[in-house]
């Protein structure tokens, strides 16, 4: 079965306006969510500043970012398993964090047997 | 994917939580700091939401809750050393404070806070409806959406009227401390009123959003409970959660699956809640324990006595009114004597009943309200001036009410019509 990568990317605006009502619904949500039948891993990104590594002429450089002020970070991710790309689309159309960011799906290459 | 069992979070337990850490971080911090103690908080419950999904729901959330506000106002702290040379002091107490989750009377110190923080939302130097507006966030954990929901007003009103409340508490440093000998029963009224004006704001009939008013009419219970345990405890606190505790019995039963109003005379009385009903009739009898009669007093012998009938027929009609007159007596409130109206006609009749609506027609304070035609047209209708009770309910409709309740007046204005 392909294997589809549902990457959380978070906007910290949505979040910030929740009352703490709306954030236990939110938990509520995402925990049901895990516990799909066809979620085979999900984690959670740790919200400290991760690093950038990028050669610049010639040698590597490291830099703190990005920031979790920033808009769009990536958060977490799952791995979902469907039939098609379509059924993919389909199965993660209720997906709580659809009001907490943006989800990209992207189906996972798997080597040819 | 493996299935964890995390353990399932109680009902409300963000918004119950959220109240009580604010005000043991603000205890600490000083008023003046406020913003610094709900944005920790509100940081604690972002990181929860986060995590707790994929981490699974710790083993005592609210100790998470508790530990993570701390910790990130123990970093803005070390960041901005916004208290100078207090600062390392500060740190030091709020990572002790951190500690005392563990400690068995957690709980009692914590309601302290918590009461606290009620007596300073309700200080004198705040405007009355900033009051319950600030009380709902800081201490119910509301939401400012879900106040503007039930105060019908715009998000945005609600957000620039904490604002401004807040920029009162830091300016003028309002101590979050018990009030002083000398003025703590001026104090503690203010605090009554603003619970019980929280309750009635959530008990208020408006269509839709019925769970959120039950929750508010619940908070304002539970405050009440928690003034009524403390060393605040007096006979007319325990008056005022017994009249909660007996409306809030009647929720379940005051609309239809509809959401249109049911009077008490043909309310299902199997929905009260009987919980609440002794619960209500408990604080009541603490009530009369001391000499005190308060209008709270008198208002809980009403829901009493409609509590304790079997039946609407069985109504103790008699005492109603007699407690009504007491309650005009005490207050001279022409909302009251509207209220005292209905019970006239029961006890001598809708001629007397519309004789003692009279003098109130012209009260200012009642101009544009619904329930003074509302009133009168039921009068007239008893009386058979039909005529002249569907005049009086299309006057009660031009005024400003809720979508039940104008539903509610439509029929009244049908029947008397034939």
């Amino acid at each position: 079965m392909p294997k589809y990568m549902l990457l959380l990317h978070d906007d910290r605006q949505a979040w910030g306006k929740l009352g703490p009502e709306e954030m236990q619904k939110a938990v509520g949500k995402y925990l049901a969510w895990r516990n799909k039948p066809f979620v085979v891993d999900g984690q959670r990104l740790d919200e400290q500043t991760g690093r950038l590594m990028q050669k610049k002429n010639g040698s590597v450089s490291i830099t703190n970012g990005p920031f979790m002020e920033s808009k769009e970070v990536l958060g977490g991710y799952y791995t979902i398993e469907a039939a098609s790309f379509e059924d993919a689309v389909k199965l993660s159309n209720d997906h709580p964090h659809i009001d907490f960011g943006t989800i990209e799906i992207r189906e996972v290459m798997v080597r040819p047997t | 994917m493996e299935q964890e069992s995390s353990p399932v979070l109680l009902e409300h337990l963000f918004r119950r939580q959220a109240g009580r850490i604010v005000s043991s971080l603000a205890g600490l911090l000083g008023s003046k700091h406020l913003q610094l103690a709900e944005d920790a908080v509100q940081e604690a419950m972002l990181r929860a939401a986060q995590r707790w999904p994929f981490q699974g729901v710790p083993e005592s959330p609210e100790g998470w809750l508790f530990r993570v506000a701390h910790n990130h106002a123990i970093s803005a702290l070390r960041r901005e050393r916004s208290f100078g040379d207090k600062t390392d002091e500060l740190i030091a107490a709020l990572e002790s404070n951190t500690q005392r989750v563990e400690d068995v009377d957690i709980e009692e110190s914590l309601r302290d806070d918590e009461l606290r923080m009620i007596f300073m939302c309700c200080h004198p130097e705040l405007s009355q409806d900033v009051r319950v507006a600030l009380s709902l966030k800081l201490v119910g954990g509301f939401g400012v959406g879900e106040i503007a929901r039930i105060f019908l007003a715009e998000e945005s009103t609600i957000a620039q009227r904490l604002v401004r409340a807040k920029r009162v508490v830091r300016e003028r440093n309002l101590p979050l401390r018990m009030p002083d000998r000398a003025k703590v029963r001026e104090r503690l009224d203010s605090v009554l009123d603003v619970i019980y004006l929280m309750f009635s704001g959530g008990y208020a009939a408006h269509s839709g959003e019925e769970l959120i008013r039950r929750d508010v009419c619940l908070e304002a219970l539970r405050l009440g409970r928690l003034v009524s345990d403390s060393s605040m405890a007096a006979p007319r606190v325990d008056a005022l959660v017994a009249l909660m505790a007996l409306q809030a019995a009647r929720l379940g039963a005051r609309t239809d699956a509809a959401g249109d109003l049911v009077l008490l005379e043909e309310q299902d009385r199997s929905l009260w809640d009987d919980e609440l009903i002794a619960q209500g009739f408990y604080y009541f009898e603490r009530s009369i324990a001391g000499e005190e009669i308060s209008v709270w007093h008198v208002q809980a012998a009403i829901a009493a006595t409609y509590a304790k009938a079997e039946s609407w027929e069985t109504i103790d009609w008699r005492s109603i009114l007699e407690h009504y007159d007491q309650l005009m007596e005490m207050t001279g409130s022409p909302v009251v004597a509207l209220n005292r109206a209905v019970a006239v006609i029961k006890v001598h009749g809708a001629e007397a009943a519309l004789a003692a609506l009279a003098p109130v027609a012209d009260h200012p304070a009642v101009h544009g309200y619904h329930l003074l035609p509302a009133v009168r047209g039921r009068v007239l209708a008893e009386l058979g001036q039909f005529a002249e009770a569907e005049a009086a309910f299309s006057a009660a409709l031009a005024c400003d009410c809720t979508e039940p309740e104008k539903r509610f007046l439509r029929k009244q204005m049908e029947l008397v019509r034939g």
